[in-house]
This record gives C-alpha cells, sequence and structure tokens, in this order.
C-alpha cells in the first residue's frame, strides 16, 4: 500500500464539495448495507406480524414461538454440528496441502493447488446437483454427514488461504533451527509449525465455519430430511410470513458478530503484518 | 491464495539424520490426504455430473445408460412449455444488469473510502462493510422481503412520513432480485476493489495534479486505467455469482419474477424447482451441464470483450 507521504490528498486538497459528496455517499452506502440486518433486529421485537411503519409495540414472542415450535431449532442444533466438524475437516486438510506447498517442491504442485482451490469458482448450484449424484449412488445422501462431507470440500479453500498466508510469514531458519537441535520431521511440524501456524488456522477456521453455517444451495440437495438452518428457514419463508425468522436471524447475527470479532482478532492481523524475521 | 507463489528457500545444507527421518511420510501425508479426499469428493462427482447426464430414470429408478433423451428433452422444450431459452435469457439479463450495477454502486464507495476517509479509518469502514456477509444470506433475504413487500416497511414507512403517492411494487419482480443479490455481493466487492484502489500509488495522482490535470482528468486518465483488473475481476465475479445463484431469484423474485423479458424465472431457479417436483436427477444433472456451458460462453464473451476495450484504450 503507498504510505502516507502527502499529508493533504491528493485528490481532495482543495475539494470540499467532493469530500461531501464522498461522505454522502458512504453514509447511503453504509445504511443500505446494514439495513436489512437492523430490521431483522428491530422487527424481532415488534408484535405486528406484518411488519410497517410506525410499530405496532414491543414483545419477545417471536423468541418464545421460536423455542416453542422446534423445528427452525432443530435445523439450528444440526448446523450447530455440521458446520463445527466440516470447518475442523476442512482446517486438516487446508493445513496439510498449505503446508506441503510451502515446503515441497513435487511434480504436479501448481495443479494441486488449483485443485484445492476450484472449489469456489464453481458454483454451488452445480457442486450441489454433483454431489447428491454421486452420495446417492454410494448410498450416503440425506444425513448430516452427507453436508459435513461435501461442505469440507468447498470449505477447505477459505481456510487453506488463510493458513498459507500465515505459513507465508514464517521465517525458514525456524524449522531449520528444530532439525539442527535434532528434531525429527513430525516433532518439527508439531513443536514448532503448528504452534506458530496456530493464528492461521483459527481464523481460517472461523471463516471455514461461516461459509459452511450460511450455505445453502448444496446442503438443500444432499440433505434430505436433515435439514442445516438455511434450509429450514428457506422452507419456512417460502410456507409462510412469521417474524420469528427475524428471531432466528437476530440470535444467528449475535453469534455471528461473535466470529466477526474472533476474525479481527485472528485475521486482521495476519492480512496485515510483513514478513518478519527471525527474531520473533 | 496469493501466498502460494512466495519463495520458499528449501534447506540447502545437508540434513542430519534426524531430519530426513520421516520426510517421505510427512511429503506422502501432506500431499496424499488432501489430494485423495479432493480426487473422492470433489473431481469425482464433478466427473460423475457429466456421466449422469446421459443416464435415465425408469420405474423411478436412476439407471445407468448412454442416451441423450435428457438433452433432446431439453432441447424440444427450448422454446415450448418450460421455455428453457426464455429462463436463461433472463439468467443472463439479470446476472449482467446486477453485475454492472453492484460494480457501479460500490467503485464510488471505495473510491469515497480510499480518498476521503482518513487512512486510520480504512479498517473500521473496511470491517463495517463486510459485517453483512457475516449475517446469514437467507435471513437477509426474509429482512429484504418485509422491507420491499406491497405494504411493508419502505412502502408503511413512507405514507407514514406523507408521501402516499410514492410506493413501490418491488418484491417478485427481478428488480428485487438485483437488491437482494447486490447487496450479497457488495461486501466482498468492496474489499476486492478497496484492495485495486488503494494500491494505486498516491504519487501518480498527486503528479498528474501538478501537472495540471483536473480532479476528474486525474480520475479518468490515471486511477480509472489502474483500477481496471480489479474491476473486471469484480464484474465477472459478481456475474458469476448471480447467475448461479438462486435464493434471491427465489425469495425475492418470487421465482418469476417480471423483467422487462417478462415473467420469466430464471435459469438457476428452474433446475432447483424442476428437481424439487419430479426428483429426476439425470435430467437435473442435464440441465446443471447446460448453464455450465452458458457461463462458460458467458465469461469467453467477457473476456473477448475485455480484451477489445483495453486494444481500444491503448
Amino acid at each position: 500500500m503507498a504510505s502516507a507521504i502527502h499529508p493533504s490528498d491528493p485528490l481532495a486538497a482543495d475539494g470540499r464539495g467532493w469530500r461531501l459528496a464522498g461522505r454522502l455517499y458512504m453514509a447511503v452506502g453504509y445504511f443500505f448495507l446494514v439495513l436489512p440486518i437492523a430490521t431483522m433486529i428491530v422487527f424481532s421485537f415488534q408484535k405486528g406480524q406484518f411488519a410497517s411503519i410506525p410499530g405496532q409495540g414491543w414483545t419477545f414472542q417471536w423468541y418464545g414461538k421460536l423455542f416453542d415450535d422446534g423445528t427452525l431449532l432443530a435445523a439450528l442444533l444440526n448446523s450447530l454440528i455440521v458446520s463445527p466438524l466440516a470447518a475442523t475437516g476442512a482446517c486438516v486438510l487446508g493445513f496439510l496441502a498449505a503446508y506441503s506447498i510451502h515446503r515441497f517442491r513435487f511434480w504436479g504442485r501448481g495443479a494441486f493447488s488449483v485443485l484445492l482451490v476450484l472449489p469456489v469458482l464453481i458454483p454451488p448450484l452445480i457442486l450441489g446437483v454433483a454431489f447428491l449424484g454421486l452420495l446417492s449412488r454410494i448410498g450416503l445422501q440425506g444425513q448430516l454427514s452427507s453436508v459435513i462431507l461435501t461442505h469440507m470440500v468447498v470449505i477447505t479453500a477459505p481456510a487453506m488461504a488463510v493458513i498459507q498466508l500465515r505459513l507465508g510469514q514464517m521465517p525458514s531458519s525456524l524449522e531449520e533451527a528444530a532439525w539442527d537441535l535434532g528434531a525429527t520431521q513430525f516433532q518439527t511440524l508439531y513443536k514448532v509449525v503448528l504452534p506458530f501456524a496456530l493464528p492461521g488456522i483459527a481464523g481460517g477456521w472461523l471463516l471455514a465455519f461461516t461459509f459452511s453455517f450460511d450455505e445453502f444451495i448444496i446442503a438443500w440437495f444432499v440433505s434430505g430430511f436433515e435439514q442445516t438452518l438455511p434450509v429450514a428457514v428457506y422452507a419456512y419463508i417460502v410456507g409462510s410470513v412469521d417474524p420469528s425468522l427475524n428471531a432466528v436471524g437476530s440470535i444467528v447475527f449475535a453469534l455471528s458478530m461473535l466470529s466477526l470479532i474472533g476474525v479481527e482478532l485472528l485475521l486482521f492481523p495476519i492480512l496485515l503484518s510483513q514478513y518478519r524475521s527471525g527474531d520473533d | 491464495m496469493v501466498a502460494a507463489d512466495v519463495p520458499q528457500s528449501i534447506p540447502t545444507g545437508v540434513p542430519e539424520a534426524a531430519a530426513t527421518a520421516g520426510l517421505n511420510s510427512l511429503k506422502a501425508v501432506g500431499i496424499g490426504v488432501p489430494l485423495l479426499y479432493s480426487l473422492t469428493f470433489f473431481a469425482a462427482p464433478l466427473v460423475f455430473l457429466v456421466v449422469l447426464g446421459f443416464w435415465l430414470v425408469e420405474d423411478f429408478q436412476v439407471v445407468p445408460a448412454l442416451s441423450l433423451d435428457n438433452y433432446l428433452d431439453i432441447a424440444e422444450h427450448m422454446f415450448a412449455k418450460s421455455n428453457y431459452a426464455l429462463a436463461i435469457a433472463q439468467s443472463l439479463w439479470v446476472a449482467l444488469t446486477t453485475a454492472f450495477f453492484a460494480v457501479l454502486v460500490c467503485y464510488p464507495m471505495v473510491l469515497a473510502i480510499v480518498y476521503v476517509a482518513p487512512r486510520s479509518r480504512h479498517r473500521l469502514l473496511l470491517m463495517l462493510a463486510v459485517a453483512p456477509f457475516w449475517s446469514s444470506y437467507v435471513l437477509r433475504l426474509f429482512s429484504w422481503q418485509i422491507l420491499l413487500a406491497n405494504k411493508g416497511i419502505v412502502n408503511s414507512g413512507l405514507a407514514w412520513a406523507g408521501f402516499e403517492n410514492l410506493q413501490f411494487k418491488l418484491l417478485y419482480t427481478q428488480i428485487a432480485t438485483r437488491i437482494g443479490l447486490i447487496h450479497y455481493l457488495a461486501p466482498i466487492l468492496i474489499v476486492v476493489l478497496y484492495v485495486t484502489v488503494a494500491n494505486i500509488d498516491r504519487h501518480l495522482i498527486q503528479a498528474a495534479r501538478d501537472l495540471g490535470a483536473t480532479r476528474w482528468q486525474a480520475f479518468r486518465r490515471v486511477i480509472l486505467p489502474m483500477s481496471r483488473t480489479g474491476l473486471l475481476v469484480s464484474t465477472s465475479f459478481a456475474a458469476i455469482v448471480s447467475f448461479g445463484d438462486v435464493l434471491s431469484g427465489a425469495l425475492l423474485g418470487g421465482g418469476a419474477g417480471a423483467s422487462v423479458l417478462g415473467s420469466v424465472p430464471l435459469f438457476s431457479n428452474m433446475i432447483m424447482s424442476e428437481y424439487a417436483s419430479s426428483t429426476n436427477l439425470p435430467r437435473t444433472a442435464a440441465l446443471a451441464m447446460i448453464l455450465v456451458l452458458v457461463m462458460v460462453l458467458m465469461l469467453a464473451g467477457g473476456a473477448a470483450l475485455a480484451e477489445r476495450t483495453k486494444v481500444d484504450a491503448g
């Protein structure tokens, strides 16, 4: 990134009008970005079934209904089984792949990394049909494990990318020192590389978790009756207008804000820090 | 994804005996496990998808075959009954216009962040822009439903504020589909474009200004050309995502939302609803293959167009 050599911005040095326009534009843009989320939170506490302005008074009834009804809650639990496991699997695969690419020169190395990144470039709709096609031939469709196995394919790439960024910051002298001191390959991996990569793995895990938690169409195809949250929510929306959905949305948003803070703490330092030489 | 190419020196000194211990098994596990997983659960399903398109359903059972029936049947219904051709046209129209407007809306946003906001605020502003991405997409679309409904929040809010005559009929049109998609794409596009624009050397802009370029000329001659790659990448990314998306078209477009092309469903929605009603997997596979084909053609067209504009600009 260009460093701030000029204290005054070249584009805005004397342009008050431009600055004002830019600020206004940003305000409108952020309003648009936040609008549906704010709506969701506000109207999860509003009495009327059909949201409108002015409001019709405050209530907790939709949260209560959510816990009484159970279908969405069951789906939320399914998702809370699927996504952590899929994210963990993706991190194992992602770490192994990232380390191999980082460490070894081997035939087909480029193709190897392309193969692992490719799933995010293919529309999930296509993958959903493809996964169901194969899984149904081997009797693996319609279970939570089918969602886990297929989500892992798609979320390995983001996890791997973050871990690669972290490994790229690892000074090679670190591993060499371990070998010189008599550590075996596996000891070095376990005691030196893994601890160093841990922030990257954690950041990658959160990213992978978020992708899996929000993934719809693949789960729609392969999950059968074991619906994950997005699939159950979709079925619910198509069926009716129910502010309970706002309640789910608010809960999910609160959960993901927690993971966003986690990402902020883990991911951004990795993305922003430069390569540091051996002494840390 | 970028870091893959960081050159990493392999220790050249002769390794100790201990160091080589397990080197080959480490290599085998490190490369073998991800490779095997990828081949089994990613490559194999895709290859099988191609094969599956030639299989048939008999007595509710999928049976292996080498038949063109699925494709012939789809070809027959291109302009009749299901009208696949219209759905493909609708998808292309919605995806391309969505991509265009999404980038058109996000680019000035990024310019404002980079050139108007103080540098110390950039990180916060980016965090804020990315925040919606972490909330559930399906639930955000539900939120847009209650915002855009005929008696929804936008319209009732306008009426409440005294604008009874200013009412919008947006829900279950492809305009609503685009709104949902643009909201979904915006965080990603803002990050991609931010990386592009923030990396433009400010000295160049300063030089242009010093040499007497107006603010507009500096933008037109320096910033815009240097954003070209970022703009092309984000436009094609937005087009691909929009083309393959099912949720916005189903929930905001209402399945067969109206556009200038008429009330025609998106091709992706058609694939999903046909599978839901028929569970005919081979036929769905054939439709999916057609979607892939159209998408590849769309990308090739885009690449050709980009090449032409490059020549024009040069």
